[in-house]
């Protein structure tokens, strides 16, 4: 018996301790560097309380990235739910055929690189949408920018969101369309008063994960326009990125990264939590 | 009757529309990559005159294709052995004993909760250990963040899966004096066989795609996977389209591949993922 009480830890301890060694102490360190004011190259630095975080507050270099990550964030949580959410209802029809194919071609983005994709949007912004449509190419526009990577990303990643709204519409019990139907209910009121509310799990999973991916916005960002045009696209995560790599300042970058982190998962927590306290139990 | 008719039309015209809105940068990204250049330059929508390969040559010779292929094999495969191994037994463990052992329930937790931080707290941290263990450039050291960073979610599809196997077909091998690992690599691990797939499914094309471990790893021009390769040579041959695009089409083939053939446990892995967390 004491033999099969220790196996069940041996079990789990290769896993551990690759987990240990990837996340759990990076992450304990990253605590630590946060309160330095390492350069990222040196090897000896020294502690400084909390001097960096009281700079965070004081960089005015911080509002531009701070501003554009809650831009992306809206935007990319407000088309990268209507799409996915508009794909599923197409999807889920009683043309069955072309509904497979679709749900294939609707998924496909998924398995491209963000490195690949924001390089075929690039030139999709660049060539063919002027070439074309005789438009501007957006990625130029200090002002658009934003929208412009929103739209790529939300092409990359549709596809998965699309699936969880496609598992939670196909939840639906067909029984209350009918009897819906049979009240004399219009598509519309049958959308918003049966569809609209027992999707409320898939959108509970699907707007939190699209928030906090959208908050930390990083590899679509840095190859679409590398924060450009001046900084017009630099999300919080690339800030940090160039202070390690650029500003050498690893010490100040990781007292950034960690509030920011803080950030994240209370905004986790709360959305997900607003959205649990409307889902309906059938 | 009529009514019914206009409604089926507009639906399948919004469907070609949204159909032909997911196809076309793929589409014009496999016309381009035929073209030569001054084809390209006279017209984007055209199809190519002649279906040459020169482009793809190109590609090949110049973004030194085959080593970056090598590599990003070199660290995906092992990667991925070594997740659905480690994974599966940590799940196992976790599904099996959590009840009368606080330490897993501990374990479980810390792995959820995981899975909320962002990569980026750990970017400059990771950077640091690295550079003091000498495994900057190395691709062993790229294994151990890539399995490192994956074991959390995977143990976590694991555990719901295992928890629904019953569990009377160990409880007799036990009986036969079977010891509890021989007993899981004998009868729980080929009973795990479609979530494994899932498992193995789905980081293979997440790892394949992985950029955020690799730009901080992998900087020497020699260790490069397909990925980070291709984010410095895009930003290099923006001039000659054609052959960016052999590239980029070269680079997707095998993801591509490996969807359609495992489309069904990539898709389970999602839905399953997305309704437990």
């Amino acid at each position: 018996m004491k033999k099969r009480s220790l196996t069940k830890y041996l079990f789990a301890l290769p896993g551990f301790c690759f987990f240990a060694f990837a996340m759990l102490i990076p992450f304990m360190m990253g605590i630590h560097i946060a309160f330095t004011d390492w350069d990222g190259v040196a090897s000896t630095y020294t502690f400084v309380g909390l001097a960096n975080f009281a700079a965070i507050f004081r960089d005015t270099r911080m509002y531009a990235p701070f501003f554009n990550t809650l831009e992306f964030a809206l935007l990319g949580t407000i088309i990268g739910n209507l799409i996915p959410l508009g794909l599923a209802l197409l999807v889920n029809s009683p043309y069955r055929r072309m509904s497979s194919i679709a749900r294939v071609i609707f998924f496909v983005p998924v398995c491209l690189s963000s490195v690949l994709t924001a390089f075929l949007w690039r030139f999709i912004y660049h060539e063919f949408f002027p070439k074309v449509f005789g438009c501007r190419n957006i990625l130029g526009s200090t002002r658009w920018v934003i929208l412009g990577i929103v739209l790529i990303g939300v092409w990359n990643t549709a596809g998965t969101n699309m699936l969880i709204y496609l598992s939670g519409l196909k939840n639906i019990p067909v029984e209350l369309y009918e009897a819906a139907k049979m009240d004399g209910a219009s598509p519309c009121q049958q959308f918003g008063r049966i569809t609209l509310p027992l999707l409320m799990p898939s959108f509970s999973v699907c707007v939190t994960l699209t928030l906090t991916s959208w908050l930390k916005e990083f590899a679509t960002t840095l190859s679409a326009t590398g924060g450009g045009p001046g900084g017009a696209s630099r999300t919080i995560s690339i800030y940090v990125f160039d202070n390690l790599y650029k500003y050498y300042k690893a010490g100040y970058g990781q007292a950034i990264s960690l509030l920011f982190a803080l950030m994240l998962i209370v905004v986790g927590l709360l959305v997900s939590s607003f959205f649990r306290r409307r889902e309906i139990e059938l | 009757m009529r009514k019914i008719r206009i409604s089926s039309l507009l639906y399948i015209l919004l469907m070609l529309l949204a159909i032909c809105i997911f196809i076309m940068p793929v589409a014009l990204a496999v016309l381009t990559s035929f073209k030569s250049k001054p084809e390209l330059a006279k017209s984007i929508l055209s199809l190519p005159a002649t279906w040459n390969l020169d482009n793809y040559k190109g590609a090949v010779e110049r973004s030194d294709f085959l080593n970056s292929l090598k590599n990003t094999v070199a660290v995906v495969a092992p990667s991925v052995v070594i997740i659905v191994l480690c994974s599966s037994m940590s799940g196992y463990t976790v599904a099996r004993h959590s009840r009368d052992s606080r330490a897993l329930r501990l374990l479980d937790k810390v792995y959820l909760a995981s899975l909320m931080i962002p990569f980026q707290i750990l970017m400059i941290p990771v950077y640091k250990i690295y550079k003091s263990l000498h495994l900057l450039n190395t691709l062993h050291g790229m294994i151990f963040m890539l399995v490192g960073t994956s074991i959390a979610y995977s143990s976590f599809l694991y555990v719901g899966f295992v928890k629904g196997i019953p569990h009377e077909i160990e409880e007799s091998a036990y009986m036969d004096g079977c010891s509890e690992f021989r007993c899981f690599w004998l009868i729980t691990f080929p009973l795990l066989k479609a979530i494994s797939a899932t498992v193995a499914a789905l980081h293979t094309m997440w790892l394949w795609n992985d950029f955020n471990i690799a730009v901080i790893l992998l900087q020497k021009e020699n260790v490069r996977t397909i990925t980070i390769k291709q984010f410095y040579f895009f930003g290099k041959y923006t001039a000659d389209y054609g052959m960016a695009f052999a590239a980029a089409i070269l680079s997707m083939i095998p993801v591509v591949a490996c969807f359609m053939f495992m489309q069904k446990y990539i898709v389970n892995g999602i839905v399953v993922g997305a309704v437990k967390s």
